[in-house]
């Protein structure tokens, strides 16, 4: 073999390993991770629902707007427009999501318009509902609800955590309750496949758009839009890795009590361990420095959910995301994949989402603690105590996932 | 290797994750030891979870192969 073609199958090799292969779990944790950790070093944490919500003010806006109405929640809640799609830091968040998984997609050949059965769009629009009364009751999806904010340090989080766990079980049982009883809606798949080339070609595109975008941000005059640079290359990231790596958090809760599998739980449990330390390193009021200032505001993405709130919100939403066979995040790749079914979600979650944000708001019930308590770790148990107490956590949670990869104890029977 | 002798044929085109290997772990229940299980499938994850799932339950995955907008799977039982 010539030295040259030597090097263009390398090349091909290459491209293979960044672009086409599924990446390995643990490395996709360990990105995912390094991710939330940049992106809050740049600015804030990320979610996925302040995107979601955004999208669902906006649809019930342009209701409101379109047909005139004024009554009830209309007249309440969206008579004025909400910030712009490209102008909110969490929508920009979402939407450099999708694109980054739409870009992985299209790259490694996964992208399709796939249909589902009829039964699974039902499905769609009760786990979309579900999804953001949850989020709602748990101040986040799994991400800023419980990774991002086990991550930050917040109690409420594993109050989410716990609600996620008991969710997703119930969630199994009625899919297999489900498979026994439900005969209806099968039929009515369809996939739309896409020629490779033309793929890469909506890849190489989607790439150029992402690097326009940021470089168009990084130009505006407010230092919120010029942020917005770093928050679209950084989520962009996290969604190309997510895609690649077919990471996905419901799957980790899931897949120990479904088939044993605990490779997922494993992967989640190592990268919030990753955020935690990153989140300590950034909230520490840092004495050296000239102001003795922490980065990032201590008590950013805790929420006042420590309490019922956050495992009642875990436990709807972990169900609805048993229904919609992806969580927050999950649910967005698989949008940039070309599924149907997730297409649908969407729209249903930030309706939801966005309704019952408000009433929760005007009723003040996280802020007059009905929903449970604010509680920042370090304030209860100090740097130290919180990081012992989160990376034990997770070490169990990873034992207890090992051991019923062997034992099989977890798992719900059929 | 689409020649095997299949013993029954599972379509789970348009289905995504978890549904496609939950049908196949009770459609799997229907066929007798060493016969053949062929699953039709679209989702992208299914190429992962599949022989995954078949390493830590027993069974023989015998492979896959695209066609014209779906997936073939075929699994051996234990």
């Amino acid at each position: 073999m010539s030295e040259e073609s030597i090097f263009v199958s390398k090349a091909k090799g290459m491209y293979k390993t960044l672009c086409q292969t599924e990446w390995n779990a643990t490395v996709a944790g360990l990105l995912v991770g390094l991710f939330s950790v940049l992106i809050m070093a740049w600015w804030r944490p990320w979610g996925a629902v302040g995107a979601i919500r955004n999208w669902g003010d906006w649809i019930l806006y342009g209701i409101a707007h379109l047909t005139g109405a004024e009554w009830g929640i209309f007249g309440e809640f969206y008579d004025e427009a909400p910030r712009g799609i490209l102008m909110n830091s969490s929508s920009v968040i979402g939407v450099g999501f999708l694109a980054g998984a739409f870009l992985s997609a299209c790259l490694g050949n996964d992208f399709a318009l796939r249909m589902p059965p009829k039964l699974e769009l039902c499905k769609a629009v009760v786990a979309g509902i579900l999804m953001g009364i949850g989020a709602t009751f748990a101040g986040g999806c799994n991400v800023g609800g419980m990774y991002s904010a086990i991550g930050d340090l917040a109690a409420n989080g594993f109050a989410m955590w716990l609600g996620l766990i008991i969710g997703v079980i119930l969630g199994l049982k009625y899919i297999y309750w489900e498979m026994e009883h439900i005969t209806w809606g099968s039929g009515g798949a369809k996939t739309l496949e896409f020629p490779y080339a033309l793929k890469i070609l909506f890849g190489v595109l989607t790439l150029i758009a992402i690097i326009w975008g940021a470089n168009k941000y990084a130009e505006a005059d407010s230092d919120y839009v010029a942020s917005l640079s770093g928050i679209l290359v950084i989520s962009a990231a996290l969604g190309y890795t997510m895609q690649r790596g077919r990471w996905c958090m419901v799957q980790g809760f899931r897949e120990p009590h479904m088939t044993g599998n605990g490779k997922m739980a494993k992967s989640v449990a190592l990268s919030i361990a990753v955020v935690a330390v990153g989140a300590a390193v950034l909230k520490y009021n840092v004495p050296v420095r000239a102001d003795g200032e922490a980065v990032l505001a201590p008590m950013n993405y805790v929420r006042g959910t420590f309490g019922w709130g956050g495992v009642v919100g875990g436990l709807i939403f972990g169900f609805g995301a048993m229904l919609a066979g992806g969580c927050g995040t999950g649910t967005l790749w698989r949008v940039g994949e070309g599924q149907l079914k997730l297409w649908l979600v969407v729209p249903f979650f930030g309706i939801s989402n966005s309704i019952l944000t408000n009433y929760f708001r005007d009723w003040e019930l996280e802020s007059s603690g009905k929903l449970g308590k604010y509680v920042y770790m370090p304030d209860v148990l100090g740097y130290t105590g919180t990081l012992v107490l989160i990376l034990a956590m997770m070490a169990l949670w990873y034992l207890i996932v090992v051991w019923n990869e062997e034992s099989g104890k977890l798992i719900v029977d059929m | 290797m689409s020649d095997f002798k299949v013993a029954r044929t599972l379509d789970a085109r348009g289905l995504s994750c978890p549904m496609p290997l939950l049908r196949t772990k009770k459609e799997i229940e229907k066929i007798n030891s060493g016969e053949i299980l062929e699953v039709l499938g679209t989702d992208p994850g299914s190429k992962n979870d599949i022989p995954g799932w078949c390493s830590r339950a027993g069974h023989e995955y015998l492979g896959d192969k695209d066609d014209s907008g779906f997936i073939h799977f075929w699994i051996k039982k234990k």
